[in-house]
């Protein structure tokens, strides 16, 4: 069954770390977490005792502030970073984006970039293969995908990443701010995707300032401020959407 | 100790599971390097060939020694060259991942293959160019070549855990990465790579028998030149290897869930 529960998470930033012969040199601007301790023992708190559980189904919109710990709360759920301390106990098959550059090759064409791309999600030659076809005809970035992936627009890089994320149906699908560069019809096209997604009864955490994409994709919102968990709470469907959802 | 052993053989298995990845990526790397040249990755050869022309053309001795010295500065560039490229792109190599590092969860052991495949693959070019030279500076083909070229496999055995010391050297010690640049680019004049030991100076016998790269040159070099099994240099040349791969899993076992949070 697919599910995430988090207990208690936190997770510091410490940023003198690094053994240096030079002064030490960090800018961090006023917004953000907390900045604690003083000279080499400085450390940001980026993520202080969250706590959440998700089921199966379930959509959870993310938002907060710049610097309110979204984007970390997406990487600790990845596992790329390990919490300092708490829990995070993750069922199902996580895939993830964060940046759309992440992970492509400037040099290599489109068709070549989902090669790579898939065999770093692991999926096997054959997978690829079999789903090559879907990913071009998804992004629709028609004769594009055999350009370089230098040539495209931000926009064009968005199609591709999400496509190729969404193409082997991940359980759970994390994504940051980013899905706001495609167009209007792209977005269209996305949430559809991320519906179906949900459907199959997968988890989307989703990280986002556009107040009408969180209502439109997700079913619960997280609001992050510093760190901490400010209100978790159900997004209400709007009659519009319920109406034609349910014909 | 022993759940650091089972972290680091987590991340080998998991990088060798995902063998794939590095081998297409080290393509691609070669690949970038040389797109939009005429020749391509054969600039790797011609560079090689310009490097021992030049050396041999400049400190080549007069009289019958002349066709041994090309065929001792042909093996011994083309293992230095090696072994200067691996060190130096070691220390740089999470921070020039980082992308990938802080945007998948790859193993940290993935990125040490793709720049094992990539140096081994440019390797292959100067390999290529060694032969030709040896051949014609009238080195005959035996069967001692067979033990310099398990001394290159000593070599590429040793690579990855080189790579792994060096790459979280890198990026404990930022500074590290001009280090050691310098130390490798002066390091040529105090290793017998174009030079050759006389028994009697001073410095040269220190930097002969004090210096671990002088063993790794010999398990080359040696057995094709004088034809003998280097013993020595390959007891050297197998103790460092195995010094730097307990190293290199204790690094990973221990810290590599700390390098996101360091690049
Ligand atoms: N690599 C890092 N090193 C130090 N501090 C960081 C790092 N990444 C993020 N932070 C800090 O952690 C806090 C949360 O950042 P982030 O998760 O990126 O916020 P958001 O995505 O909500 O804008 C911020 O205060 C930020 O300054
Ligand atoms: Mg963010």
């Amino acid at each position: 069954m697919v599910s995430i529960k988090l207990d208690n998470v936190s997770l510091i930033y410490k940023l003198h770390e690094k053994l240096t012969l030079s002064a030490p040199d960090r800018r961090l601007g006023p917004t953000g977490g907390k900045i604690e301790g003083a000279g080499r023992k400085q450390f940001v708190q980026a993520l202080d005792s969250v706590g959440f559980e998700l089921k199966a189904g379930e959509r959870l919109g993310l938002v907060g502030p710049n610097g309110a710990g979204k984007t970390t709360l997406l990487k600790v759920l990845y596992g790329i970073y390990e919490p300092s301390g708490g829990s995070v106990a993750i069922e199902g098959k996580v895939d993830a984006l964060f940046n759309i550059n992440i992970g492509f090759r400037r040099e290599a064409t489109g068709r070549r970039n989902i090669v790579l791309r898939g065999l770093i999600n692991g999926w096997s030659e054959a997978e690829i293969e079999e789903k090559m076809e879907d990913i071009i005809a998804f992004s629709e970035l028609g004769d594009f995908i055999d350009l370089p992936f230098k040539a495209y627009s931000q926009g064009m890089a968005a199609r591709l990443a999400f496509s190729v994320a969404t193409a082997l149906d991940p359980e759970i699908l994390l994504m940051d701010e980013w899905i706001g560069a495609g167009d209007a019809s792209f977005q269209e096209k996305a949430k559809r995707r991320m519906d179906e997604l949900a459907e199959k009864a997968g988890i989307i955490v989703l990280a986002s300032h556009s107040e009408s994409l969180i209502q439109s994709v997700c079913t619960k919102r997280l609001t992050l401020k510093g760190g901490r968990v400010e209100s978790l709470t159900a997004v209400p469907v709007k009659p519009a959407e319920a109406a034609s959802a349910s014909p | 100790m022993i759940s650091a052993l089972n972290n680091a053989l987590d991340d080998i298995f998991g990088a060798m599971r995902l063998r794939r990845v590095w081998i297409a990526l080290a393509h691609e790397d070669i690949g970038d390097q040389h797109r939009r040249t005429t020749l391509g990755p054969l600039w790797l050869l011609v560079n090689y060939l310009a490097f021992v022309g030049t050396f041999v053309f400049v400190f080549q001795p007069a009289g019958k020694d002349a066709a041994g010295y090309s065929a001792y500065v042909a093996i011994g560039l083309m293992v230095w060259f090696y072994l200067m490229e691996v060190i130096s792109l070691s220390v740089s190599l999470f921070k020039r991942e980082e992308s990938f590092i802080e945007g998948t969860t790859l193993p940290l052991f993935v990125y040490v293959m793709r720049l094992t495949v990539q140096s081994a693959i440019r390797a292959g070019y100067a390999i290529a160019g060694c032969i030709v030279i040896l051949l014609l500076s009238g080195s005959e083909l035996t069967m001692a070549w067979l033990w310099s070229l398990v001394g290159l496999l000593l070599i590429l055995l040793a690579t990855p855990a080189l790579i792994t010391v060096f790459a979280f050297t890198g990026a404990f010690f930022p500074d590290s990465e001009f280090i050691v640049g310098n130390l490798m680019r002066v390091g040529m004049f105090f290793t017998p790579v174009f030079w050759v030991y006389n028994g009697k100076d001073a410095i040269q016998r220190y930097a002969y028998q004090w210096n671990p790269f002088a063993y790794f040159l010999d398990v080359a070099r040696i057995p094709i030149l004088s034809g003998q099994f280097p013993g020595n240099a390959f007891a050297v040349t197998g103790t460092v290897a195995l010094v730097m791969w307990a190293t290199a899993l204790l690094l990973l076992g221990r810290y590599r869930r700390q390098i996101v949070f360091l690049i």
